[in-house]
């Protein structure tokens, strides 16, 4: 009885439909405009996913920090080199007495540190150094000391002399 | 003997000649050597040098000699420069041989830390040897202590000399002025006088001839004339140099050389001397400390 019933009014529907009309308010093309969706949006994505390597933007290292070059032509730097063939050009002045940057007693000087030191005793002993730094001078006598015994007693010259001795 | 080979007004007629001779194979209208100045009389033209020491190999260099009293560019005359010094082939790895020597030679490094001797206290014993139950220490300036004295550390000074020989640095130089001229770098000036001490005016000159930006100028004299050492010295990259402070990391670290007639023959003279001298034995023995 009831399967009648139902059978009826499925019948009746199909003879008449209600006019209903679709209301649309975003289309596919609104949709493709505004983009692709936002996700987790504020979030900045640490890893890039463009391109085949990962493009590491390198200025964005230290923030806040600009590039400035420095002054290629100060002029230490300009007249760099000055006066290094002079030994050529005047003829007579070498190039190692001419380098006024340099301490006196290293001037075309190159050596260990006990010769270094044994040099700059012997250049400046009688100048004003021992007196006006005079813990300086004292470190420096107790250097040569200490360098004296432990390369006369304690490297290659002495083990020789020594095992000749014993033998 | 560049004062008898620069004929003046004396000779005029035979200056003409040469001038005209010269333009002939060098691609240059007469006037433009043969330009006459504002008292009337022809500026000195400058045609040859006798070149000490000649090759007979077939090679040769020429230079014009340029004004630098106008902005504008006017010839005074063409001279021979001496193959040795300006027809070498470009060594590369002599003239980076001499700039590497004049970085190190002058170089002193000063950098020192102190060790346990040198600090201040440490000469007392911390703590008895026995019966603390902590271990046995002798100097609180031990270099396993925090604030103690550094073992091994950096000794100062230590120095990186080392002398290039002379040759080599004679031949650096000559490389070096050779590949100046090779790239027309080099250009040869009749005197550094100019009419103002504007700074404005070598930047023009240096536009107009297309040198630099950053020039050298070079001269015989300890004391330049002073419109150029005033100018000069208002801009960063131009430099005036005297003859015997000629170097080759400064040819190589400024665009331009700009040689005088003067300083030319000295550079000339100098390594010639030195490359012919007798005593080349001697000269090239390794350097020592004591000797100068």
């Amino acid at each position: 009885m009831s399967a009648c019933i139902s059978a009826v009014a499925n019948g009746l529907r199909k003879l008449w439909i209600p006019p209903v009309s679709q209301v649309r308010f975003r289309f596919h093309k609104d949709k493709i405009e505004a983009g692709p969706l936002r996700r987790r949006y504020g979030y900045e994505e640490k890893v890039v996913f463009k391109g085949l390597l990962p493009h590491v933007k390198h200025e964005n290292h230290i923030p806040g920090r600009q590039y400035i070059p420095g002054d290629k032509w100060t002029p230490d730097k300009a007249l760099f080199g000055q006066n290094d063939y002079i030994d050529i050009f005047s003829g007579h002045i070498h190039p190692t007495k001419v380098l006024y940057d340099v301490p006196l007693y290293l001037r075309g000087f190159k050596g260990n540190e006990f010769q270094c030191l044994m040099r700059k005793q012997k250049m400046l002993k009688h100048g004003e150094i021992p007196w006006r730094y005079p813990t300086t001078w004292r470190k420096m006598n107790k250097r040569i000391g200490y360098l004296y015994r432990y390369l006369n007693r304690h490297t290659r010259t002495w083990n020789v002399y020594r095992s000749r001795m014993t033998s | 003997m560049l004062r008898r080979l620069v004929m003046g007004a004396l000779r005029p007629n035979s200056c003409v000649q040469a001038a005209h001779r010269l333009s002939t194979t060098t691609e240059s209208s007469p006037s433009e050597v043969e330009q006459y100045s504002s008292d009337g009389f022809p500026p000195p033209v400058v045609l040859s040098r006798n070149l000490e020491f000649p090759t007979n190999d077939g090679r040769k260099r020429m230079a014009w000699v340029e004004n630098i009293d106008t902005v504008q560019e006017r010839k005074l005359g063409m001279i021979d420069l001496h193959p040795d010094i300006f027809a070498v082939p470009p060594r590369i790895d002599v003239i980076w041989n001499n700039v590497h020597w004049q970085k190190l030679y002058r170089k002193v490094n000063l950098v020192q830390v102190n060790n346990r001797a040198e600090m201040i206290g440490g000469g007392r014993k911390p703590w008895q040897q026995k019966g603390l139950g902590r271990a046995r220490q002798g100097s609180i300036r031990a270099p396993q202590w925090k604030h103690g004295g550094i073992a091994h550390g950096p000794r100062a000074p230590t120095t990186r000399f080392y002398m290039l020989p002379i040759h080599t640095r004679l031949y650096g130089l000559r490389c070096m002025l050779s590949v100046k001229l090779a790239q027309d770098d080099l250009h040869i000036v009749n005197a550094l006088d100019i009419p103002t001490n504007e700074p404005s005016y070598l930047e023009d000159l240096a536009e107009e001839r297309q040198w630099g930006p950053s020039v050298l100028f070079v001269d015989d004299t300890d004391v330049a004339p002073e419109n150029i050492a005033i100018a000069a010295d208002q801009i960063k990259h131009m430099n005036i140099m005297p003859v015997y402070g000629l170097n080759v990391y400064s040819m190589l670290n400024h665009d331009t050389l700009v040689l005088t007639l003067a300083a030319l023959e000295r550079i000339e003279k100098q390594i010639l001397y030195f490359m012919h001298r007798t005593d080349r034995a001697k000269l090239a023995e390794k350097f020592k400390t004591s000797q100068v």
